[in-house]
Protein backbone atom coordinates (compact mmCIF):
# COMPACT_ATOMS: atom_id res chain seq x y z
CA UNK A 1 0.00 0.00 0.00
CA UNK A 2 2.25 2.63 0.99
CA UNK A 3 5.52 1.39 2.42
CA UNK A 4 8.58 3.52 1.73
CA UNK A 5 7.36 5.43 -0.71
CA UNK A 6 7.22 8.87 1.03
CA UNK A 7 9.18 10.46 3.84
CA UNK A 8 8.53 13.36 6.18
CA UNK A 9 11.30 15.82 5.43
CA UNK A 10 10.79 19.13 7.44
CA UNK A 11 9.19 20.21 10.61
CA UNK A 12 7.61 23.30 12.05
CA UNK A 13 5.50 24.03 15.29
CA UNK A 14 4.68 26.22 17.65
CA UNK A 15 3.97 26.25 21.24
CA UNK A 16 0.59 25.24 22.03
CA UNK A 17 -0.67 27.57 24.96
CA UNK A 18 -3.69 29.77 25.41
CA UNK A 19 -2.43 33.19 23.08
CA UNK A 20 -4.82 34.73 22.21
CA UNK A 21 -2.96 37.29 20.68
CA UNK A 22 -1.48 35.17 18.15
CA UNK A 23 -3.69 35.47 15.39
CA UNK A 24 -4.16 31.95 13.14
CA UNK A 25 -2.92 33.33 10.45
CA UNK A 26 0.20 34.44 12.44
CA UNK A 27 1.00 30.74 13.45
CA UNK A 28 0.72 29.12 9.70
CA UNK A 29 3.40 31.79 8.53
CA UNK A 30 5.78 30.25 11.63
CA UNK A 31 5.03 26.55 11.25
CA UNK A 32 4.61 26.45 7.18
CA UNK A 33 8.18 28.94 7.27
CA UNK A 34 9.86 26.71 9.73
CA UNK A 35 8.85 23.08 8.22
CA UNK A 36 10.27 24.38 4.40
CA UNK A 37 13.78 26.12 6.36
CA UNK A 38 13.96 22.11 8.02
CA UNK A 39 13.40 20.43 5.05
CA UNK A 40 16.21 22.25 3.02
CA UNK A 41 13.69 23.03 -0.08
CA UNK A 42 13.21 26.57 -1.50
CA UNK A 43 9.48 27.42 -0.77
CA UNK A 44 9.07 27.51 -4.80
CA UNK A 45 9.71 23.75 -4.70
CA UNK A 46 6.27 22.77 -2.74
CA UNK A 47 4.14 21.92 -5.34
CA UNK A 48 1.28 20.69 -3.11
CA UNK A 49 -0.80 22.08 0.22
CA UNK A 50 -2.90 20.12 2.03
CA UNK A 51 -4.63 21.03 4.92
CA UNK A 52 -5.59 19.79 7.86
CA UNK A 53 -9.38 20.93 8.21
CA UNK A 54 -9.71 23.38 11.14
CA UNK A 55 -12.19 22.40 13.81
CA UNK A 56 -14.87 25.15 14.92
CA UNK A 57 -13.23 27.79 12.71
CA UNK A 58 -15.21 27.91 9.62
CA UNK A 59 -14.07 31.17 8.38
CA UNK A 60 -10.86 29.85 8.29
CA UNK A 61 -11.48 26.71 7.15
CA UNK A 62 -13.01 28.13 3.90
CA UNK A 63 -10.14 30.19 3.51
CA UNK A 64 -7.61 27.61 3.43
CA UNK A 65 -10.36 25.06 1.29
CA UNK A 66 -10.15 28.03 -1.11
CA UNK A 67 -6.53 28.51 -1.48
CA UNK A 68 -5.69 31.21 0.64
CA UNK A 69 -2.22 29.74 1.67
CA UNK A 70 0.08 29.21 -1.46
CA UNK A 71 -0.72 32.82 -2.20
CA UNK A 72 0.02 34.40 1.26
CA UNK A 73 3.01 32.12 1.52
CA UNK A 74 4.21 32.74 -2.46
CA UNK A 75 4.55 29.35 -3.34
CA UNK A 76 5.32 30.14 -6.75
CA UNK A 77 5.81 25.99 -7.82
CA UNK A 78 2.16 25.13 -6.19
CA UNK A 79 0.53 23.16 -8.79
CA UNK A 80 -2.96 22.17 -6.29
CA UNK A 81 -4.55 23.27 -2.86
CA UNK A 82 -7.14 21.28 -0.89
CA UNK A 83 -8.15 20.75 2.65
CA UNK A 84 -9.14 17.20 3.75
CA UNK A 85 -11.63 16.86 7.32
CA UNK A 86 -11.43 13.71 9.43
CA UNK A 87 -11.66 15.31 12.27
CA UNK A 88 -8.68 13.29 14.05
CA UNK A 89 -7.85 11.35 11.19
CA UNK A 90 -7.21 13.97 8.92
CA UNK A 91 -3.30 14.13 9.15
CA UNK A 92 -3.00 10.51 8.31
CA UNK A 93 -5.58 11.30 5.35
CA UNK A 94 -3.36 14.53 4.48
CA UNK A 95 -0.52 12.31 4.32
CA UNK A 96 -2.08 9.62 2.23
CA UNK A 97 -3.25 12.10 -0.25
CA UNK A 98 0.36 13.97 -0.71
CA UNK A 99 1.46 10.11 -0.93
CA UNK A 100 -0.96 10.60 -3.87
CA UNK A 101 0.54 13.75 -5.45
CA UNK A 102 3.77 12.65 -5.38
CA UNK A 103 2.92 9.30 -6.72
CA UNK A 104 0.78 9.91 -9.37
CA UNK A 105 3.68 12.91 -10.29
CA UNK A 106 1.73 15.85 -9.41
CA UNK A 107 3.78 17.53 -6.62
CA UNK A 108 7.48 16.66 -5.63
CA UNK A 109 7.28 18.46 -2.33
CA UNK A 110 3.73 18.96 -0.21
CA UNK A 111 3.01 21.00 2.42
CA UNK A 112 1.05 19.72 5.55
CA UNK A 113 -0.11 23.15 7.62
CA UNK A 114 -2.72 23.12 10.64
CA UNK A 115 -3.58 25.62 12.88
CA UNK A 116 -6.45 26.15 15.62
CA UNK A 117 -6.89 29.34 18.01
CA UNK A 118 -9.81 27.97 20.02
CA UNK A 119 -9.30 30.91 22.65
CA UNK A 120 -10.79 33.46 20.09
CA UNK A 121 -13.92 31.46 19.42
CA UNK A 122 -16.84 32.41 21.65
CA UNK A 123 -16.93 30.14 24.64
CA UNK A 124 -21.01 29.36 23.80
CA UNK A 125 -19.89 28.24 19.81
CA UNK A 126 -17.10 26.16 21.16
CA UNK A 127 -19.16 24.32 24.04
CA UNK A 128 -22.13 24.07 21.24
CA UNK A 129 -19.23 22.22 18.48
CA UNK A 130 -17.67 19.69 20.76
CA UNK A 131 -21.22 19.05 22.58
CA UNK A 132 -22.47 18.11 19.07
CA UNK A 133 -19.34 17.18 17.05
CA UNK A 134 -19.26 13.07 16.20
CA UNK A 135 -22.61 12.16 18.24
CA UNK A 136 -25.85 11.87 16.62
CA UNK A 137 -28.65 14.75 16.70
CA UNK A 138 -31.54 12.18 17.09
CA UNK A 139 -30.47 9.35 18.92
CA UNK A 140 -27.66 10.35 21.22
CA UNK A 141 -27.87 14.46 21.51
CA UNK A 142 -31.30 14.90 23.20
CA UNK A 143 -30.30 12.95 26.18
CA UNK A 144 -27.68 15.40 27.36
CA UNK A 145 -25.02 13.05 26.67
CA UNK A 146 -20.91 15.11 25.46
CA UNK A 147 -17.07 13.37 24.75
CA UNK A 148 -16.76 13.12 28.19
CA UNK A 149 -19.58 11.11 28.71
CA UNK A 150 -18.87 9.08 26.19
CA UNK A 151 -14.97 8.11 27.09
CA UNK A 152 -17.00 7.96 30.86
CA UNK A 153 -18.83 5.25 29.60
CA UNK A 154 -16.04 3.53 27.92
CA UNK A 155 -13.90 3.83 30.69
CA UNK A 156 -16.47 2.42 33.44
CA UNK A 157 -16.80 -0.76 31.12
CA UNK A 158 -12.86 -1.41 30.90
CA UNK A 159 -13.21 -1.49 34.84
CA UNK A 160 -15.73 -3.21 35.14
CA UNK A 161 -13.95 -5.84 32.23
CA UNK A 162 -10.46 -5.81 33.78
CA UNK A 163 -10.90 -4.85 37.66
CA UNK A 164 -8.73 -2.08 36.86
CA UNK A 165 -8.62 0.49 39.91
CA UNK A 166 -9.41 4.15 39.89
CA UNK A 167 -5.81 5.53 40.53
CA UNK A 168 -4.33 2.91 37.61
CA UNK A 169 -6.20 4.77 35.46
CA UNK A 170 -5.65 8.05 36.73
CA UNK A 171 -1.96 7.29 36.13
CA UNK A 172 -2.21 7.53 32.67
CA UNK A 173 -2.60 11.52 33.42
CA UNK A 174 0.70 11.16 34.76
CA UNK A 175 2.81 9.13 32.57
CA UNK A 176 1.53 11.93 29.76
CA UNK A 177 2.62 14.46 31.51
CA UNK A 178 6.03 13.29 32.59
CA UNK A 179 6.41 13.77 28.77
CA UNK A 180 4.81 16.71 28.20
CA UNK A 181 6.43 18.76 31.36
CA UNK A 182 9.91 17.88 29.35
CA UNK A 183 8.37 19.52 25.97
CA UNK A 184 8.26 22.99 25.23
CA UNK A 185 5.35 22.84 22.70
CA UNK A 186 3.45 21.85 24.95
CA UNK A 187 1.15 23.64 27.48
CA UNK A 188 2.27 21.58 30.09
CA UNK A 189 5.71 22.20 29.56
CA UNK A 190 7.91 23.18 32.82
CA UNK A 191 4.95 22.35 35.06
CA UNK A 192 4.48 19.58 37.90
CA UNK A 193 3.58 16.57 37.35
CA UNK A 194 0.51 15.61 39.19
CA UNK A 195 0.70 11.93 40.70
CA UNK A 196 -2.18 9.35 40.34
CA UNK A 197 -3.82 10.94 43.50
CA UNK A 198 -3.83 14.22 42.49
CA UNK A 199 -5.70 13.62 39.61
CA UNK A 200 -7.88 11.14 40.74
CA UNK A 201 -8.54 13.93 43.87
CA UNK A 202 -9.49 16.44 41.24
CA UNK A 203 -13.12 17.03 41.08
CA UNK A 204 -15.27 14.46 39.13
CA UNK A 205 -16.71 15.53 35.70
CA UNK A 206 -18.57 12.66 35.09
CA UNK A 207 -18.29 9.06 36.33
CA UNK A 208 -15.14 7.84 36.36
CA UNK A 209 -13.42 11.14 34.88
CA UNK A 210 -12.41 13.33 36.88
CA UNK A 211 -11.08 17.12 35.98
CA UNK A 212 -7.78 16.37 35.58
CA UNK A 213 -8.24 13.23 32.83
CA UNK A 214 -10.20 15.89 30.60
CA UNK A 215 -8.64 18.31 27.78
CA UNK A 216 -7.45 22.11 28.01
CA UNK A 217 -8.72 23.69 24.95
CA UNK A 218 -5.51 25.83 23.40
CA UNK A 219 -3.91 27.25 20.76
CA UNK A 220 -1.44 25.73 18.56
CA UNK A 221 0.00 24.63 15.21
CA UNK A 222 2.29 22.53 13.04
CA UNK A 223 3.59 21.41 9.71
CA UNK A 224 5.58 19.02 7.57
CA UNK A 225 6.88 18.90 4.23
CA UNK A 226 6.76 14.95 2.46
CA UNK A 227 8.84 13.89 -0.13
CA UNK A 228 9.05 10.93 -1.88
CA UNK A 229 11.25 8.46 -0.10
CA UNK A 230 13.85 8.36 -3.16
CA UNK A 231 13.93 11.77 -2.77
CA UNK A 232 14.41 12.27 1.41
CA UNK A 233 17.27 9.55 0.26
CA UNK A 234 18.95 11.86 -1.95
CA UNK A 235 18.71 14.61 0.09
CA UNK A 236 21.11 12.99 2.75
CA UNK A 237 19.15 14.69 5.85
CA UNK A 238 17.44 13.05 8.72
CA UNK A 239 13.94 11.99 7.63
CA UNK A 240 10.70 9.61 8.74
CA UNK A 241 10.57 7.24 6.06
CA UNK A 242 6.45 5.93 6.03
CA UNK A 243 6.84 2.01 6.24
CA UNK A 244 3.33 0.90 6.82
CA UNK A 245 -0.28 1.03 7.76
CA UNK A 246 -3.56 -0.19 8.48
CA UNK A 247 -6.84 1.35 9.21
CA UNK A 248 -10.37 -0.14 10.54
CA UNK A 249 -13.59 1.77 10.41
CA UNK A 250 -15.93 1.12 13.67
CA UNK A 251 -18.96 3.36 13.27
CA UNK A 252 -20.08 7.08 13.12
CA UNK A 253 -22.77 7.03 15.59
CA UNK A 254 -21.14 6.09 19.29
CA UNK A 255 -23.93 4.27 20.45
CA UNK A 256 -23.28 1.66 17.77
CA UNK A 257 -19.49 0.92 18.40
CA UNK A 258 -19.09 -2.30 19.76
CA UNK A 259 -16.47 -1.85 22.59
CA UNK A 260 -14.71 -5.46 21.62
CA UNK A 261 -14.79 -4.96 18.74
CA UNK A 262 -13.09 -1.78 18.58
CA UNK A 263 -10.24 -2.99 20.64
CA UNK A 264 -10.11 -5.79 18.09
CA UNK A 265 -9.88 -3.49 15.37
CA UNK A 266 -7.22 -1.49 17.40
CA UNK A 267 -5.10 -4.96 17.52
CA UNK A 268 -5.71 -5.55 13.50
CA UNK A 269 -4.72 -2.27 12.51
CA UNK A 270 -1.22 -2.60 14.58
CA UNK A 271 -0.38 -5.89 13.31
CA UNK A 272 -1.19 -5.05 9.71
CA UNK A 273 0.80 -2.12 10.02
CA UNK A 274 3.95 -3.56 11.34
CA UNK A 275 3.44 -6.58 9.15
CA UNK A 276 3.43 -4.23 5.84
CA UNK A 277 6.38 -2.18 7.06
CA UNK A 278 8.32 -5.27 8.03
CA UNK A 279 8.79 -5.07 11.44
CA UNK A 280 7.15 -6.61 14.75
CA UNK A 281 6.38 -5.12 18.13
CA UNK A 282 9.89 -5.93 19.44
CA UNK A 283 11.18 -3.33 16.59
CA UNK A 284 9.04 -0.21 17.50
CA UNK A 285 11.21 1.77 19.73
CA UNK A 286 8.35 4.63 20.25
CA UNK A 287 5.16 4.08 20.65
CA UNK A 288 3.48 7.29 19.62
CA UNK A 289 -0.31 7.05 20.49
CA UNK A 290 -3.29 9.14 20.38
CA UNK A 291 -6.51 8.59 21.94
CA UNK A 292 -7.57 12.26 22.49
CA UNK A 293 -8.32 10.84 26.44
CA UNK A 294 -5.92 9.05 29.25
CA UNK A 295 -8.33 6.39 29.99
CA UNK A 296 -8.10 4.64 26.58
CA UNK A 297 -4.24 4.55 26.45
CA UNK A 298 -4.51 1.08 28.30
CA UNK A 299 -7.23 -0.05 25.92
CA UNK A 300 -4.34 0.60 23.42
CA UNK A 301 -1.57 -1.02 25.70
CA UNK A 302 -3.42 -4.32 25.03
CA UNK A 303 -4.40 -4.02 21.89
CA UNK A 304 -1.22 -4.01 20.36
CA UNK A 305 -0.26 -6.57 23.05
CA UNK A 306 2.25 -4.39 24.73
CA UNK A 307 0.50 -4.76 28.10
CA UNK A 308 -1.31 -8.42 28.71
CA UNK A 309 -5.36 -7.95 28.74
CA UNK A 310 -6.45 -6.50 32.21
CA UNK A 311 -3.06 -5.13 33.25
CA UNK A 312 -2.54 -1.89 30.45
CA UNK A 313 -3.64 0.41 33.49
CA UNK A 314 -1.57 -1.06 36.09
CA UNK A 315 1.59 -1.01 33.48
CA UNK A 316 0.56 3.09 33.56
CA UNK A 317 0.47 3.29 37.38
CA UNK A 318 3.92 1.10 37.60
CA UNK A 319 5.29 4.00 35.59
CA UNK A 320 6.53 1.72 32.13
CA UNK A 321 5.01 4.19 30.06
CA UNK A 322 6.01 7.50 31.75
CA UNK A 323 9.28 9.29 31.04
CA UNK A 324 12.38 7.18 32.01
CA UNK A 325 10.29 4.00 31.55
CA UNK A 326 11.17 1.05 29.62
CA UNK A 327 8.15 1.56 27.40
CA UNK A 328 7.60 5.31 25.45
CA UNK A 329 4.94 6.27 24.77
CA UNK A 330 3.49 9.49 23.53
CA UNK A 331 6.01 11.13 24.11
CA UNK A 332 4.26 14.75 23.81
CA UNK A 333 1.76 13.73 26.00
CA UNK A 334 -1.21 12.86 23.78
CA UNK A 335 -3.74 15.97 24.14
CA UNK A 336 -4.21 15.90 28.01
CA UNK A 337 -0.29 16.76 28.01
CA UNK A 338 0.24 18.56 24.61
CA UNK A 339 -3.51 20.70 25.48
CA UNK A 340 -5.95 20.04 22.62
CA UNK A 341 -5.59 21.87 19.65
CA UNK A 342 -8.62 20.03 17.50
CA UNK A 343 -7.84 17.85 14.79
CA UNK A 344 -4.17 19.77 15.30
CA UNK A 345 -3.38 16.78 18.19
CA UNK A 346 -2.70 14.10 15.82
CA UNK A 347 -0.60 16.59 13.56
CA UNK A 348 1.88 17.34 16.15
CA UNK A 349 1.97 14.12 16.66
CA UNK A 350 3.27 13.12 12.98
CA UNK A 351 5.33 15.52 13.68
CA UNK A 352 7.07 14.32 17.10
CA UNK A 353 7.04 11.09 15.39
CA UNK A 354 9.40 12.46 12.80
CA UNK A 355 11.40 14.60 15.24
CA UNK A 356 12.46 11.39 17.14
CA UNK A 357 13.15 9.56 14.25
CA UNK A 358 15.36 12.71 13.33
CA UNK A 359 17.02 12.50 16.51
CA UNK A 360 15.68 16.41 17.54
CA UNK A 361 13.84 15.69 20.12
CA UNK A 362 15.76 16.85 23.08
CA UNK A 363 15.39 15.47 26.41
CA UNK A 364 12.50 13.53 25.40
CA UNK A 365 14.45 12.19 23.16
CA UNK A 366 14.27 7.99 22.75
CA UNK A 367 17.39 6.53 22.43
CA UNK A 368 18.63 5.01 19.02
CA UNK A 369 14.99 5.93 17.87
CA UNK A 370 14.63 3.57 14.49
CA UNK A 371 11.06 2.82 14.12
CA UNK A 372 7.60 4.39 15.57
CA UNK A 373 4.41 3.01 15.89
CA UNK A 374 1.66 5.83 15.56
CA UNK A 375 -1.80 5.69 15.22
CA UNK A 376 -4.88 8.64 14.94
CA UNK A 377 -8.73 8.47 15.30
CA UNK A 378 -11.31 10.58 14.07
CA UNK A 379 -14.70 11.76 15.66
CA UNK A 380 -15.63 10.30 18.86
CA UNK A 381 -13.76 7.27 17.43
CA UNK A 382 -15.36 6.37 14.09
CA UNK A 383 -12.22 4.73 13.09
CA UNK A 384 -8.43 3.61 13.89
CA UNK A 385 -5.32 4.67 11.22
CA UNK A 386 -2.32 2.52 12.53
CA UNK A 387 1.10 3.20 10.92
CA UNK A 388 4.75 2.26 11.02
CA UNK A 389 7.20 4.67 10.63
CA UNK A 390 11.24 4.78 10.29
CA UNK A 391 14.35 6.39 9.94
CA UNK A 392 15.56 4.51 7.04
CA UNK A 393 13.70 2.32 4.32
CA UNK B 1 -15.76 38.19 29.18
CA UNK B 2 -17.68 37.27 32.51
CA UNK B 3 -20.33 34.43 32.50
CA UNK B 4 -23.47 36.91 31.93
CA UNK B 5 -22.38 37.99 28.81
CA UNK B 6 -22.33 34.65 26.93
CA UNK B 7 -25.84 33.93 25.34
CA UNK B 8 -26.32 30.25 25.71
CA UNK B 9 -28.89 28.23 24.18
CA UNK B 10 -31.22 26.55 27.21
CA UNK B 11 -33.84 25.31 25.19
CA UNK B 12 -34.12 21.85 25.47
CA UNK B 13 -32.71 19.91 22.28
CA UNK B 14 -35.47 18.04 19.92
CA UNK B 15 -34.95 14.41 18.21
CA UNK B 16 -33.57 15.80 14.36
CA UNK B 17 -36.19 13.10 12.73
CA UNK B 18 -35.68 11.37 9.04
CA UNK B 19 -39.16 10.61 7.57
CA UNK B 20 -38.54 7.14 7.82
CA UNK B 21 -37.72 7.56 11.74
CA UNK B 22 -41.14 9.81 12.61
CA UNK B 23 -42.93 6.03 13.35
CA UNK B 24 -40.73 5.60 16.51
CA UNK B 25 -41.70 9.18 17.80
CA UNK B 26 -45.30 8.65 17.16
CA UNK B 27 -45.19 5.21 19.27
CA UNK B 28 -43.29 6.65 21.58
CA UNK B 29 -46.12 9.45 22.38
CA UNK B 30 -48.66 6.52 23.11
CA UNK B 31 -45.86 4.72 25.33
CA UNK B 32 -44.83 1.93 22.73
CA UNK B 33 -41.14 1.40 22.50
CA UNK B 34 -40.84 0.06 18.76
CA UNK B 35 -37.61 -1.65 16.62
CA UNK B 36 -37.37 -1.24 12.89
CA UNK B 37 -37.84 -4.57 11.54
CA UNK B 38 -36.67 -5.72 8.36
CA UNK B 39 -39.72 -8.00 7.09
CA UNK B 40 -37.32 -9.74 4.24
CA UNK B 41 -34.10 -10.85 6.19
CA UNK B 42 -35.55 -10.77 9.67
CA UNK B 43 -32.99 -8.01 11.18
CA UNK B 44 -33.67 -5.81 13.91
CA UNK B 45 -32.46 -2.59 13.42
CA UNK B 46 -31.33 0.60 15.69
CA UNK B 47 -31.15 2.80 14.46
CA UNK B 48 -34.02 3.22 11.75
CA UNK B 49 -33.07 3.29 8.55
CA UNK B 50 -34.38 4.22 4.96
CA UNK B 51 -32.82 0.65 4.04
CA UNK B 52 -32.43 -2.66 5.56
CA UNK B 53 -28.60 -1.67 6.50
CA UNK B 54 -28.01 -5.30 6.00
CA UNK B 55 -29.73 -6.59 3.15
CA UNK B 56 -31.04 -3.21 1.31
CA UNK B 57 -34.83 -4.04 1.47
CA UNK B 58 -37.51 -1.35 1.93
CA UNK B 59 -39.84 -4.24 3.36
CA UNK B 60 -39.55 -2.41 6.52
CA UNK B 61 -42.16 -2.68 9.15
CA UNK B 62 -41.98 -1.87 13.24
CA UNK B 63 -42.03 -4.34 16.00
CA UNK B 64 -43.62 -3.54 19.97
CA UNK B 65 -40.81 -4.05 22.07
CA UNK B 66 -40.50 -5.85 25.61
CA UNK B 67 -39.26 -2.48 26.80
CA UNK B 68 -36.72 -4.71 28.99
CA UNK B 69 -32.99 -4.07 28.86
CA UNK B 70 -29.99 -4.66 30.89
CA UNK B 71 -26.82 -1.59 31.29
CA UNK B 72 -24.01 -2.29 29.24
CA UNK B 73 -22.46 0.28 30.20
CA UNK B 74 -23.00 4.18 31.93
CA UNK B 75 -21.62 7.17 33.14
CA UNK B 76 -23.02 9.67 35.85
CA UNK B 77 -22.53 13.65 34.49
CA UNK B 78 -21.86 15.60 37.35
CA UNK B 79 -20.03 18.76 35.39
CA UNK B 80 -18.81 19.92 31.80
CA UNK B 81 -22.75 19.39 30.62
CA UNK B 82 -23.81 21.91 28.17
CA UNK B 83 -25.54 24.81 29.63
CA UNK B 84 -29.13 23.88 28.42
CA UNK B 85 -28.58 20.17 30.70
CA UNK B 86 -27.34 21.63 33.66
CA UNK B 87 -30.91 21.40 35.41
CA UNK B 88 -30.87 18.29 35.26
CA UNK B 89 -27.23 17.38 36.82
CA UNK B 90 -26.59 14.56 38.05
CA UNK B 91 -28.04 12.45 35.43
CA UNK B 92 -26.60 9.41 33.85
CA UNK B 93 -26.32 8.15 30.38
CA UNK B 94 -26.22 4.75 29.66
CA UNK B 95 -26.11 2.69 26.81
CA UNK B 96 -28.46 -0.54 27.62
CA UNK B 97 -29.25 -3.69 25.63
CA UNK B 98 -33.00 -4.59 24.35
CA UNK B 99 -34.36 -7.70 24.19
CA UNK B 100 -34.95 -7.56 21.29
CA UNK B 101 -30.88 -7.75 19.95
CA UNK B 102 -30.08 -3.94 19.85
CA UNK B 103 -28.22 -1.21 21.69
CA UNK B 104 -29.42 2.31 22.47
CA UNK B 105 -28.83 5.15 24.43
CA UNK B 106 -30.68 6.61 27.12
CA UNK B 107 -30.66 8.09 30.74
CA UNK B 108 -31.21 6.09 33.65
CA UNK B 109 -33.97 7.49 36.03
CA UNK B 110 -35.85 6.81 39.42
CA UNK B 111 -32.51 5.52 41.23
CA UNK B 112 -29.49 7.07 42.61
CA UNK B 113 -26.94 6.88 40.24
CA UNK B 114 -24.39 4.85 43.18
CA UNK B 115 -27.03 2.61 42.84
CA UNK B 116 -26.20 2.23 39.11
CA UNK B 117 -24.42 -1.18 37.70
CA UNK B 118 -23.63 -2.82 34.22
CA UNK B 119 -25.88 -5.46 33.71
CA UNK B 120 -28.70 -4.33 35.92
CA UNK B 121 -32.25 -5.07 34.43
CA UNK B 122 -34.53 -1.51 33.87
CA UNK B 123 -37.46 -0.96 32.07
CA UNK B 124 -38.42 1.98 29.81
CA UNK B 125 -40.49 4.75 30.72
CA UNK B 126 -41.19 8.11 28.89
CA UNK B 127 -40.15 11.70 29.99
CA UNK B 128 -41.73 14.35 27.83
CA UNK B 129 -40.36 16.82 26.04
CA UNK B 130 -43.01 18.59 24.20
CA UNK B 131 -46.37 17.47 22.64
CA UNK B 132 -44.76 15.69 19.54
CA UNK B 133 -41.40 13.92 21.53
CA UNK B 134 -41.20 11.87 24.50
CA UNK B 135 -37.53 10.31 25.05
CA UNK B 136 -36.93 6.60 26.00
CA UNK B 137 -35.51 6.42 29.31
CA UNK B 138 -35.30 3.25 31.69
CA UNK B 139 -35.79 2.62 35.35
CA UNK B 140 -34.36 -0.27 37.32
CA UNK B 141 -37.01 -3.00 37.40
CA UNK B 142 -36.55 -3.01 40.75
CA UNK B 143 -37.52 0.22 41.67
CA UNK B 144 -41.29 -0.40 40.44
Amino acid sequence: MSHGKIAIIGIGEVPTRIMPERTRWDILYDVCTEAIRDSGLDKNDIEGVINVAPQAQPKLAAELSFGKLPEELGLKGCKDNCTCNAGGASTSNCIRLAEQYITSGLAKAVLIPHVTVHSTVKPEDLISFFAKAGVDMQWEYPFGTTYNILMGMMANRYMHETGAKPEHMASVVTALRSWSSRDPNSFFYNKEVPSPEKVFSSSLLNTPLHKRESNILCDGGSAMVIVSADVAKKMKKPAAYKLGESVRYFSGTPVLRDFHKVAEGLSLTGVEAMKEAGVTKEDIDLWNIYMAYPMNHPIMAEALGIAPIGEGAKYFYDGRMSFGGDIPWSTIGDAPGRGHTGSGVSTAMYVETARQLMGKAGERQVKDCKYVYQNTAGGSGFNNIGTVWGRDL
Amino acid sequence: MDAQDIQFDMTRPLPETQPWSVAFWENAKEGKLVVQHCKDCNTNIFYPRKICPECWSKNLDWIEASGKATVYMFSTAYDMVEPRFWEDIPYTIAYVDLEEGIRMMTRIVDCKPEDIKIGMTVEVVFKKLNDDFYLPYFKPVESK
